[in-house]
């Protein structure tokens, strides 16, 4: 029986995708989007609040850090700030590079910067998480198989390794926390933390804050040395403390699909299951 | 040259965490991702030899000075 002209189709809900992009522009739209109006409002008071706590320390200066011939168009593209993209191009649009007079950096620049990175990538976290709640709403995951992806990959860019311990990975979680945060503790030795310091080292600078706030617990301890001289290793202890935290970044991936592949209980993605994939077609 | 042996310490330490790293990320089971890693720490090692050693011909052939 057809069904009746008056009856309306019911509204398909927004794809994950679309919710990670809105989420993308504005903290917590994905959420709202999806009718989860408590995580949308504590997502954007938070990062929102987090990122306004930032420009206010920093006066908005944070992209005059870069010297004149690296202020272009995309230059805040690769800073952990694109991670809130709506914030960023408003502050693009607002303040950029400021009007081409110098001015002395405020005495909060370095914390006003480490807040508004910080709100970049909790927001890349909150779209990873809003991902996911649209994926679930499909009805098929199976509940209590795994903790939330995002719980585990929020915990996991606070303290490396701790998303893993919360999946009950206890040895990886360990052997994870020690390789990256030793790694970046060489890489601050070697650069006798000139590494600590975005005025210095602006891109290297944003990959090590994928570390988390270990990172940032460093720079206020020990951050921005006065120097007479150049380390002799400064150089590679920089590069190597910007790779411990894109390492981060690849643990963060392996915790998020580890709880993804056992909530929607899918086989774990292994280079064994792939192996197996290729003799099974021969 | 006087730094050789503490360059070459520090790559094979660091290449180390790098090749561990990527075993986690492509392998969820920890026994299958311990076993990944000589060979793939001996490929990477080994690769980057072959590059050295081109570079440095490279150099030798192209860019001497001397």
């Amino acid at each position: 029986m057809a069904p009746a002209a008056s009856q309306t189709a019911p509204e398909a809900p927004p794809s994950a995708n679309t919710c990670a992009l809105a989420t993308w522009l504005v903290p917590g739209a994905g959420h709202f989007m999806l009718g989860d109006r408590r995580t949308a409002l504590i997502g954007f008071l938070l990062i929102q609040g987090l990122y306004l706590a930032g420009v206010m320390l920093s006066d908005g200066m944070f992209l005059q850090v870069l010297p004149p011939e690296m202020r272009g168009r995309f230059a805040g593209a690769l800073t952990p700030e694109a991670g809130n993209l709506g914030a960023l191009l408003l502050q693009g649009r607002q303040v950029g590079f400021g009007d081409g007079v110098p001015r002395p950096f405020p005495d909060g620049l370095h914390l006003g910067m480490m807040l508004t990175s910080a709100a970049g990538i909790l927001n890349l976290l909150l779209a990873a998480r809003a991902h996911f709640d649209a994926r679930a709403r499909s009805g098929a995951v199976i509940e209590g198989a795994a903790r939330h992806p995002g719980t585990c990959v929020l915990l996991g860019w606070l303290v490396p390794g701790s998303g893993h311990l919360m999946q009950g990975r206890v040895a990886r979680g360990l052997v994870a926390f020690v390789l990256v945060v030793g790694l970046f503790a060489l890489g601050t030795m070697l650069a006798e933390g000139t590494n600590l310091d975005r005025t210095r080292h602006f891109y290297y600078w944003a990959g090590q804050t994928f570390l988390g706030p270990i990172v940032f617990g460093a720079e206020l301890a020990n951050g921005h040395p006065m120097m007479t001289e150049r380390p002799e290793y400064a150089d590679a202890g920089v590069m190597l403390a910007s790779i411990a935290g894109m390492l981060n970044v690849m643990l963060l991936l392996d915790v998020y699909g580890f709880s993804d592949a056992k909530l929607f209980g899918r086989p774990l993605f292994t280079e064994g299951s792939r192996g197996g994939a290729k003799e099974a077609a021969r | 040259m006087n730094d050789l042996g503490l360059h070459v310490g520090l790559f094979l330490l660091v290449i180390a965490v790098v090749v561990a790293v990527s075993c986690m990320f492509t392998e969820a089971d920890d026994a299958r991702a311990l076993r990944l890693f000589p060979r793939r720490y001996a490929t990477f090692v080994v690769v980057s030899a072959v590059v050295i050693v081109v570079m440095l011909v490279a150099e030798h052939t192209f860019a001497s000075v001397s």
